[in-house]
């Protein structure tokens, strides 16, 4: 439960358990018909959970666009969150494939579905995970390269002004009643920045959060504050991710840096979250070849930011992201597929 | 047949997405040039509503409360309702929402100050030429239904997040009551009045001052009034972008389905406001007792 995401998706946990089991969407183009009277669609039907933050959304729809035009197979999209379809996966075994799966937030219940054989895990959709922590923008780490870790930020408050507290420097906190505002509150106490002359600004709304790096980018001001990834901000606004400087203790996280009554949270590192793709026992039976797909299909951080950056820029749906996605980096995506489906789905694009 | 069909002719995709693109950009080559500028002519408004924060939240909480009762008892004259604003003060304090409160308080004071120097003079002149009023009416329409996100960020991009793009969300929303009551109240004052007051030779001001002012007052409070309450409903609102005050334990608490908390926040913020719009109700009513009665 660490990552930004679940503080307000577990909440929402019932309403969209309904909405995740019972509306299918149909996926785009030919996707949703395939040739009519053919039955030669050697893995079937499949749903495909699309999650409601924009990394899934281009994820499922580039697995929707892959396993209906390369192998054949009937793909439905269902709109997704990561408790409510992982809880209908484990429960109903429907959607049959969750491509971007945070796996923290369900961690306990997931394993006991994998060690009973219902669910699977595939590949590790973001080999690298989900990252958070506080970072400067990158001009900002060009113009001044002793800026490395969080330590050597918080020697620096005259570069990172405050805007309402005359002297002091400025952190841009976690939007009010996410978790991480916790952790990033604890951060706070543990590197005692109030002591080296800062205040943590709670922004209020990520949409806040973002526009204040918009704005301290359009402007080329310095800029210090908790951020995640992979996001589309990160990529069309270069950042780097300040050192914490010490590793990520799991028992110190659990016992006092992710809760609010943690009266002196020493220094932690945030932890990089497991990102998978979770698959039904019935689709990793039937799936065949296009369960070996997800099994080895991952990408990076810098092309999942760079992608979502250019969705943000064009303002595209998940669906058109995809599809560019496919066009441009054929080298990477043909890595992933058997050479008749890239073949396949090259002649479709 | 082409008219029949469900799908409407919009414009191409493309013209939409460049469309888009192109206001986007032009926004932001406009923060680029001139939002260091904005930023800087806001200044005087932010220091002055973190002098009058300051003053709430450090000066001794006796002497608040005190200064606060006062206020209370030169604009109502009524016992009953200084002592409703001491007793909710207290309880508000004694739940520890002190320091929050009283930054709402700075907040929604320094607001309706602003919302009452805008909104009174456009008011005056609205009142006088029926152009302006087609011009102001349907922009007040906008300010109070356009979604306020839809705002916020784009000033959030201008003039960074905190109080001051907070305070022109708020005077934004709740500005219109102002305008219109006062506006409103001016039409509403007796023709004949006005004849009389030139015949014995009042200038257009001393008309304005001496008697048009003086029988719309009570109208005009009205207006102020709502707006101190529409600045209050905005306090939740306003917090989304980094106001520090009451809201931002109201979303920390929505967020994380904390009843107790969000209760206890969101009955303060009732609070105040109850004590705001007694307050300033019981001063119009006052205002009103030395004026002639309506003829009906």
């Amino acid at each position: 439960m660490s990552l930004p995401h679940f503080s307000i998706l577990a909440g929402a946990a019932a309403l969209a358990l309904l909405a995740a089991c019972s509306k299918p969407e149909p996926a785009t183009g030919p996707a949703a018909a395939p040739a009519a009277g053919t039955q030669a669609t050697p893995c079937g039907r499949v749903t495909v959970a699309n999650m409601n933050w924009q990394s899934a959304e281009v994820l499922a729809h580039v697995d929707a666009l892959i396993l209906s035009k390369g192998y054949g197979c009937e793909v439905e999209l269902v709109p997704g969150d990561t408790v409510p379809t992982l809880t209908a996966m484990m429960e109903k075994g429907q959607p049959d494939v969750a491509p971007e799966a945070w796996v923290n937030a369900v961690r306990e219940p997931l394993d006991a579905a994998v060690k009973q054989g219902r669910l699977h895990y595939a590949a590790n959709a973001l080999p690298e995970g989900g990252i958070e922590g506080l970072w400067i923008p990158k001009y900002l780490a060009d113009a001044h390269p002793e800026i490395k870790t969080i330590d050597d930020a918080l020697k620096r408050p005259d570069l990172f002004p405050a805007p309402e507290a005359k002297g002091k420097g400025a952190i841009y906190g976690c939007p009010s009643g996410w978790t991480c505002q916790i952790t990033v509150g604890n951060a706070f106490k543990a590197w005692d920045a109030k002591a080296k002359g800062f205040v943590l600004v709670d922004p209020g709304s990520a949409a806040a959060l973002d526009g204040s790096i918009a704005k301290a980018y359009e402007r080329q001001q310095p800029w210090l504050g908790y951020y995640w990834g992979p996001t589309s901000i990160l990529g069309r606004y270069a950042m780097v991710k300040l050192d914490a400087g010490v590793p990520h203790d799991p028992a110190a996280w659990e016992n006092c840096n992710a809760k609010l009554e943690c009266l002196q949270p020493a220094k932690n590192d945030w932890a990089r979250a497991q990102v998978s793709t979770v698959v039904t026992d019935r689709f990793k039976q039937a799936g065949g070849p296009a369960f070996d797909y997800l099994n080895k299909r991952s990408w990076n951080h810098q092309t999942v930011n760079t992608l979502m950056a250019w969705m943000s820029a064009q303002q595209a749906s998940g669906a058109d992201g995809a599809r560019h996605f496919l066009k441009t980096q054929p080298e990477l995506w043909k890595t992933w597929v058997t050479p008749e489906a890239a073949a396949k789905l090259q002649a479709q694009l | 047949m082409a008219l029949l069909q469900p799908d409407f002719p919009a414009l191409s995709e493309e013209t939409l997405a460049a469309l888009r693109l192109h206001i986007d950009g032009s926004f932001r080559a406009f923060t680029r040039e001139h939002g260091a500028t904005l930023e800087r002519a806001f200044e005087p408004l932010r220091d002055f509503l973190l002098l009058i924060e300051k003053l709430l939240t450090q000066a001794p909480w006796p002497l608040v409360v005190a200064v606060l009762a006062a206020l209370a008892w030169a604009a109502s004259r009524s016992w009953r309702i200084v002592l409703g604003t001491v007793l909710t003060l207290l309880t508000i304090g004694l739940f520890g929402m002190w320091q929050d409160t009283m930054k709402t308080v700075a907040m929604i004071g320094v607001a309706t100050l602003v919302a009452l120097l805008l909104g009174l003079p456009i008011g005056i002149a609205m009142s006088r030429s029926p152009r302006l009023q087609a011009i102001v009416n349907p922009v007040l329409d906008v300010m109070q239904t356009l979604p306020i996100f839809v705002y916020l960020i784009p000033v959030v991009m201008l003039l960074g997040i905190g109080r001051v793009p907070g305070l022109i969300a708020v005077v934004i929303y709740a500005i219109p009551p102002v305008i219109r009551f006062t506006h409103l109240g001016l039409r509403l004052v007796d023709k004949d009045l006005l004849e009389a007051a030139e015949a014995f030779g009042g200038s257009k001001w001393q008309r304005l001052r001496h008697v048009q002012l003086p029988l719309a007052l009570p109208t005009v409070m009205a207006g102020i009034n709502q707006t101190i309450m529409l600045a209050l409903a905005m306090v939740v609102i306003a917090s989304m972008i980094g106001v520090q005050g009451l809201g931002q334990p109201v979303l920390r608490a929505i967020s994380n389905q904390y009843f107790t908390m969000g209760l206890l926040n969101g009955l303060a913020i009732v609070g105040i406001a109850i004590i705001f719009d007694r307050v300033s109700q019981a001063y119009g009513r006052r205002l009103q007792q030395h004026l002639p009665r309506p003829r009906g």
